[in-house]
């Protein structure tokens, strides 16, 4: 805006105009009286005045000649003509407005009287015969001879009222033409000072319009250098301007568009309809969905008739009634398309990762059905009183297999966690024993590592806390593994201790082990960091357990920090919000049912081998197991017998675990009784399907006895015996059928696989019924521990039809595994 | 007719001079108005006062400088005698009975213009109130008319004119 234009020159500019237009009128009215005046000099008002005074004298001195001259009758008449004539001259003076003021001043009047008595005098002489006037002519010629005296000082009297009457008319004119002199002064003083204020008013005027061509001229430049097309519509519809960006965006010129409606121009078909009412309403209410709503995204047309995506932002610009759309357009096709690739990428990302977390799930879990298979055939080869040397390799074997499950079970936690699943409930319980029996079952360890393990609880005499007692077991436990790990000879210290604040609990674990380098503090809670340099010959690791502990321990709200000098040994420090809680009353064994010995247990799973073993293991343990190899005999079962406790494969042809579970709630057939899942699936996903379908827990299949003792114990009120940790593997797997049984069952295996082997060779396309053969053998080899079979049978079940049947990995794993089984043949 | 005015008495004298001056038209009809174009000796036209009635006289009503009170006068307008006399300009020479004489424009002579009366205030006029003939403008209804130059042209007592053209 321009900056103040005064207001006040304004009004005094009008007030100074409005004197000057008076002061006009008033000049104009004097120079009117002054032309009058001088209107008044030129009429004859008194023009003859003097010329009628002296003409007087005149004729009166022309009758007294004819008077003195007269002496016959014929000189009579022109004698009475010139008395006549003086006498006109006479009257004239008695009745003429000029001669007024003489009449007026009392000399004249009487002077007047005095010639007019002797005119009457003399007429009355005139007027009479020849004779009498002849007779009367020497009277005549007395009278006369009176009457120039008269006549004289007549015309001096008119000379002094000329005088006066001019002086007074001199004055008079003078005061007019002064008067009228002072308002011309006024008047010239008015317009100049109107003048200087036009001149003023026209400088800001003129400043006005060079600022005001500036900014239209910037202004044109913005539009013209915009890079968005800038349309400025009228309230009619019709585009008043286009700029060069709305050219090149729409394909029309300039002069193309300017003129026509915006909407047959550049409003896609499809969308008119709606802009049109739209513009109807705004006119009519003033209501707008698109006005002043910042960016909008919408699609426009060009000149092709291409249809393409704008953003759009219109403004409204009203001055008086002219009211004019500014609409700013955006072409942002290739920010979209640029989006779409983005979003697409970001797909691709995230099946990637999908694919990868799922991978990582089946790849554990499939490596984890054989591995339990071998460790607890190492369980049950112990049993069988092995040689020195035998017992040697076992214990090799049992490391090497502990180890491998312990990465495995890594990798699923991780996976666990990843999927954000772990939402274990607040729990109350004792901290103080939990962190005891965690250090004291890693006693033996630490002894055979030489390492001097302590705990040092100070938990100011509550030792009761709510939290989440299992993640709080793994972190700790993660801790000292890996204190114990690292430290060759030495000390690890364990310090559970409450900070002031009566709610954070510090738990620490210090050892005094090779350290951590300062620059790779940073790097050891990142997922799948091993230090090799220093770590890789001394120990092993998948690299997840400090980033699982920093995950856990996130996941509960605290922090886990680290300390490490090398050489010196590492303080690892968790804090964690455990506050203090009351504790509660302990259950003890009058609350379970009291079984003594074992309990009465249904099992029911599809696969011949898991089944079996199963309940073997089981039995051994002194339970009274019931096996069925289906949902549906599992129903049956539960009708007709009483059970502790029920473990039920999810995954089992025709009525599978979830249906079983709901026919069984349904007919009310195992009331109190809890079913416990077994489930090959260790997604979490997968565990809340199930428990929400009403199982009390699930166990990820393969369970080992120790897992499997303590559902019983948690579910079923059974006496809990110290189960030493075993596994199951062909040698187990003999434990547990005897020697015969087992050996019964490998030969019809290998048979089984070797009929499946000529079936599959001898027809082209997979059958159903072959499909199903695949994967029953496939669980029997997973019990078997052949992994590699039981993923070639697994491949040749999923095989799609028409296509080729892996038949070359089936081949080669059935080659490797009868080495395997070979031995075990014949006893 | 005069002797008897006379000794009727000391009346006013404009009136009785006036009416003796009808009557003796009446007996003798007296020439007037003489006209004559310059350079000629022979007048082209006289008019007695019964020929100036039959020439279409008009009558109007105004104040003068020389009376008082408004006057009416009658009598023939000039712009009559000038096309009576085939004249469209030049100049007239009013000469009055004392020799007064004064130049008047013949394109004075205009409809509603001046007129040479011979009656004022329904009467005729004697030689003593400015008669017999009198050029008189309308005054009144004219300003343009109240002009020293025109007061100079209403010459009384005339009796001839001369064109100059």
């Amino acid at each position: 805006m321009l900056h103040g234009f005064p207001s006040v020159p304004r009004w005094v500019l009008a007030l100074v105009l409005a004197i000057a237009a008076a002061l006009a009128a008033q000049s104009v009215r004097l120079g009117h009286q002054v032309l009058q005046e001088l209107d008044g000099l030129s009429t004859a008002a008194t023009d003859n005045m003097q010329w009628n005074l002296s003409q007087a004298e005149v004729e009166h001195l022309k009758l007294q000649t004819a008077v003195l001259t007269a002496s016959a009758p014929e000189d009579l008449p022109r004698l009475r003509r010139q008395f006549d004539i003086y006498y006109s001259r006479i009257s004239t003076f008695r009745e003429s407005p000029l001669f007024e003021d003489l009449r007026r001043s009392p000399a004249g009047t009487g002077l007047l009287q005095q010639m007019q008595d002797r005119l009457d005098r003399m007429a009355s002489v005139v007027d009479s015969g020849d004779q009498a006037l002849l007779r009367g002519l020497p009277d005549l010629a007395e009278e006369l001879e009176d009457n120039s005296a008269n006549v004289r000082e007549l015309a001096l009297f008119g000379v002094v009222l000329q005088v006066d009457d001019s002086k007074d008319k001199r004055l008079k004119l003078f005061t007019i033409l002064s008067r009228l002199g002072w308002v011309v002064l006024a008047l010239v003083l008015a317009l100049a000072l109107a003048a200087l204020l036009l001149g003023r008013l026209y400088r800001k005027g003129r400043q006005m319009a060079i600022e005001r061509s500036r900014a239209a001229a910037r202004m044109e430049a913005m539009i013209a250098s915009s890079l968005d097309a800038i349309l400025v519509v009228g309230a009619d519809g019709r585009i008043q301007a286009f700029n060069g960006a709305a050219e090149s965006v729409f394909g029309y010129s300039g002069e193309e568009a300017v003129g026509q409606p915006m909407v047959n121009l550049i409003v896609p078909d499809h969308l008119q309809e709606a802009h049109e009412a739209g513009m109807k309403r705004f006119l009519q209410t003033g209501k707008t969905q698109v006005v002043g709503k910042g960016r909008l995204q919408l699609e426009a047309r060009r000149k092709s008739g291409e249809l393409f995506p704008v953003e759009l932002s219109v403004s409204v610009s009203q001055s008086g009634t002219d009211m004019v759309f500014v609409s700013f357009l955006r072409d942002i096709s290739e920010r979209i398309a640029v989006e779409e690739e983005l979003r697409r990428a970001r797909d691709d990302a995230l099946a990637g990762e999908r694919a990868k977390h799922n991978l990582l799930t089946v790849m554990s879990h499939e490596m984890r059905t054989p591995l339990t298979g071998v460790l607890g055939a190492l369980d049950l080869i112990e049993g069988t009183g092995p040689t020195q040397e035998q017992r040697r390799y076992l214990q090799a074997m049992r490391v090497s297999g502990e180890l491998l499950l312990h990465h495995v079970n890594d990798v699923l936690e991780l996976s666990r966690l990843e999927s954000g699943a772990d939402s274990e409930k607040l729990q109350i319980f004792d901290l103080e024993e939990l962190a005891g029996g965690l250090v004291e079952s890693q006693q033996a360890s630490a002894k055979g590592r030489g390492i001097d393990l302590s705990l040092h609880c100070s938990l100011g005499g509550k030792p009761v806390v709510a939290g989440r007692p299992r993640a709080v077991q793994q972190v700790l436990l993660n801790l000292i593994g890996n204190a114990l790990k690292f430290t060759s000879e030495g000390a690890v210290s364990v310090d559970v201790m409450r900070l002031p604040d009566g709610e954070t609990v510090e738990l620490s674990v210090a050892d005094t082990g090779q350290g951590i380098a300062a620059e790779d503090l940073d790097r050891i809670f990142e997922d799948f960091i091993t230090l090799d340099a220093s770590y890789g010959r001394g120990s092993e690791g998948t690299g997840l357990g400090l980033s699982i502990t920093k995950r856990l321990v996130e996941a509960m709200g605290g922090t886990v920090t680290c300390e490490s000098e090398p050489g010196e040994g590492s303080l690892f420090t968790i804090s964690l919000a455990l506050p203090a809680a009351k504790a509660l009353p302990r259950q003890t064994d009058q609350d379970k049912p009291q079984h003594k010995g074992g309990r009465r247990l249904l099992v029911a799973e599809d696969n011949d081998i898991n089944r079996e073993l199963l309940a073997i293991m089981l039995g051994q343990e002194g339970h009274q197991v019931t096996a069925v190899p289906g949902g549906a005999e599992a129903v049956q079962a539960a009708s007709e017998g009483r059970f502790d406790l029920v473990l039920m494969d999810i995954s089992m042809p025709e009525v599978d675990g979830i249906e079983a579970l709901r026919r069984i709630r349904a007919g009310q057939l195992a009331e109190g009784t809890d079913i416990v899942a077994l489930t090959a699936h260790a997604a979490a996903e997968d565990h809340t399907r199930i428990l929400e379908a009403g199982f009390a827990e699930v166990l990820t299949k393969p369970v080992n006895k120790a897992e499997l003792a303590g559902v019983i114990a948690r579910r079923a009120g059974g006496g809990v015996k110290a189960l030493p940790r075993t596994e199951s593997d062909i040698h187990q797997f003999f434990e547990a059928l005897g020697q015969d049984r087992a050996r019964s069952f490998l030969v019809s295996f290998c048979e089984e696989v070797n009929q499946f082997q000529d079936m599959l060779q001898g027809s082209a396309e997979l059958e159903d019924l072959q499909r199903k053969e695949a994967h029953r053998l496939a669980g029997s080899a997973a019990v078997l521990g052949l992994s590699d079979l039981r993923s070639a049978m697994l491949a040749i079940e999923k095989t799609e039809l028409g296509e080729n049947l892996p038949l070359a990995p089936f081949q080669q794993a059935w080659a490797s595994a009868a080495m395997i089984l070979v031995p075990h043949l014949h006893s | 007719m005069r002797e008897m005015i006379s000794r009727a008495g000391a009346l006013a004298a404009m009136l009785v001079l006036a009416f003796a001056a009808a009557v003796s038209a009446g007996d003798d009809p007296q020439v007037l108005l003489s006209v004559r174009m310059d350079g000629q000796s022979d007048y082209a036209a006289q008019y007695t006062i019964e020929d100036l009635r039959e020439l279409e006289p008009v009558t109007f009503e105004t104040e003068t400088i020389w009376t008082t009170g408004p006057q009416q006068f009658t009598g023939v307008p000039l712009a009559v005698l000038m096309e009576r006399m085939g004249v469209s300009g030049g100049q007239m020479v009013a000469h009055a009975v004392n020799d007064y004489s004064v130049e008047i424009p013949v394109s004075d002579a205009v409809e509603g213009g001046p007129i040479v009366a011979f009656e004022r205030n329904g009467a005729e006029m004697s030689l003593r109130s400015k008669g017999p003939l009198w050029v008189v403008y309308p005054y009144d209804s004219n300003p343009d008319y109240r002009t020293e130059e025109v007061y100079s042209r209403s010459i009384w007592q005339l009796d001839r004119i001369v064109i100059r053209q």
